[in-house]
């Protein structure tokens, strides 16, 4: 069971998360009781600190195509393999092997791995084209790491939260009154309940025609959106994230304890 | 050269839209609004969009000279 970080606790039973948009890769959610320290610590969680395979070292067996050794090496390392949480360990090396004779386009999917877990999650990334009489041809070793360390590890695309914010009616409009539209983004609250911004064209002058609009921000609610490159399902990022952070706040409670 | 597999500033893996892109917007005849591809293939962030607009493919230029 993981150790929940301090002040965490007592919030705990008021945490509440209300799912807006839900896809494999992407996820739109509302979370109640949160600090702001807390949503931000979750979001450079999500971004720095879950661990995915990418390919760090190439062995290259021939490469006469127009690109340069380096140049394809740079394309393969950002191609995101799956990684599923938990089943690799940090030394862990998957080997993967791609032999391409052209005229072809050299795609993702034609590298073979040896684990089934580990597959280029897209399978249609261009990584080169070749001619005829080219060929393209390597070993490749993938590790884990962090995007603390290079961007090619992290699993997190776009991840952002706001406020989320209510909206309350004030009358009507007078002549005269400025008509700008109010682009909102995520979800907004009227009454209490949550609207997503998709519903209205995210334009809350189209929801609320000739009304004059408060728009206040709601405290301790936030509106996320995270979305992955596919080397692991929005679930399985958001969990292991979380997972992270209660890890690092036990090791430092180990860390500074009598 | 060749279209770059991430957004620059995001990081979303993009390159494997731009053969779709290319054929549905570039072509002589009945081509759809670059800016309706885009949509229909879930570019949605303008990060990710300049980087198909921007975007000149030299690699069958370049590969005689090898």
């Amino acid at each position: 069971m993981a150790v929940v970080p301090h002040g965490w606790r007592d919030n705990m039973d008021k945490i509440n998360v209300e799912i807006i948009d839900h896809s494999d890769r992407t996820v739109d959610f509302v979370v109640r009781g949160l600090t702001p320290a807390m949503a931000n610590g979750i979001r450079r969680a999500m971004l720095i600190d879950v661990p995915t395979l990418s390919i760090d070292t190439l062995r290259m067996v021939e490469n006469t195509s127009v690109l340069f050794d380096e140049m394809i090496g740079h394309r393969l390392s950002l191609v995101p393999l799956t990684t599923p949480p938990g089943e690799f360990e940090p030394t862990d090396v998957v080997t993967l092997t791609l032999d391409v004779q052209g005229p072809a386009t050299v795609y993702s999917g034609d590298i073979i791995s040896s684990e089934k877990l580990v597959q280029p999650a897209d399978k249609r990334i261009p990584i080169v084209d070749l001619k005829e009489n080219q060929r393209l041809a390597f070993e490749a070793d993938a590790i884990i790491g962090t995007g603390l360390t290079h961007a090619k590890f992290q699993g997190g695309v776009a991840i952002g939260y706001s406020y989320l914010q209510s909206v309350t009616v004030n009358g009507n409009l007078k002549k005269g009154d400025s008509k700008t539209p109010l682009i909102v983004h995520g979800a907004v609250e009227d009454s209490g309940k949550i609207i997503p911004t998709s519903d209205f064209g995210h334009n809350l002058s189209n929801k609320y025609p000739n009304k004059k609009i408060e728009i206040n921000d709601v405290p301790n609610t936030f509106v996320f959106h995270v979305e992955t490159d596919g080397s692991m399902s929005s679930n399985e990022l958001i969990a292991s994230s979380v997972q992270s952070l209660c890890d690092r706040a036990s090791d430092l409670r180990e860390g500074v304890s009598i | 050269m060749i279209i770059p597999v991430r957004c620059f500033t995001c990081g979303k893996v993009i390159s494997e839209h731009w053969g779709d892109y290319v054929s549905r917007s570039n072509t002589k005849e009945g081509d759809e609004d670059p800016s309706d591809v885009l949509d229909s293939l879930g570019i949605n962030r303008y990060c990710c969009r300049r980087m198909f607009v921007s975007h000149i493919d030299l690699i069958d230029v370049v590969s005689p000279y090898q």
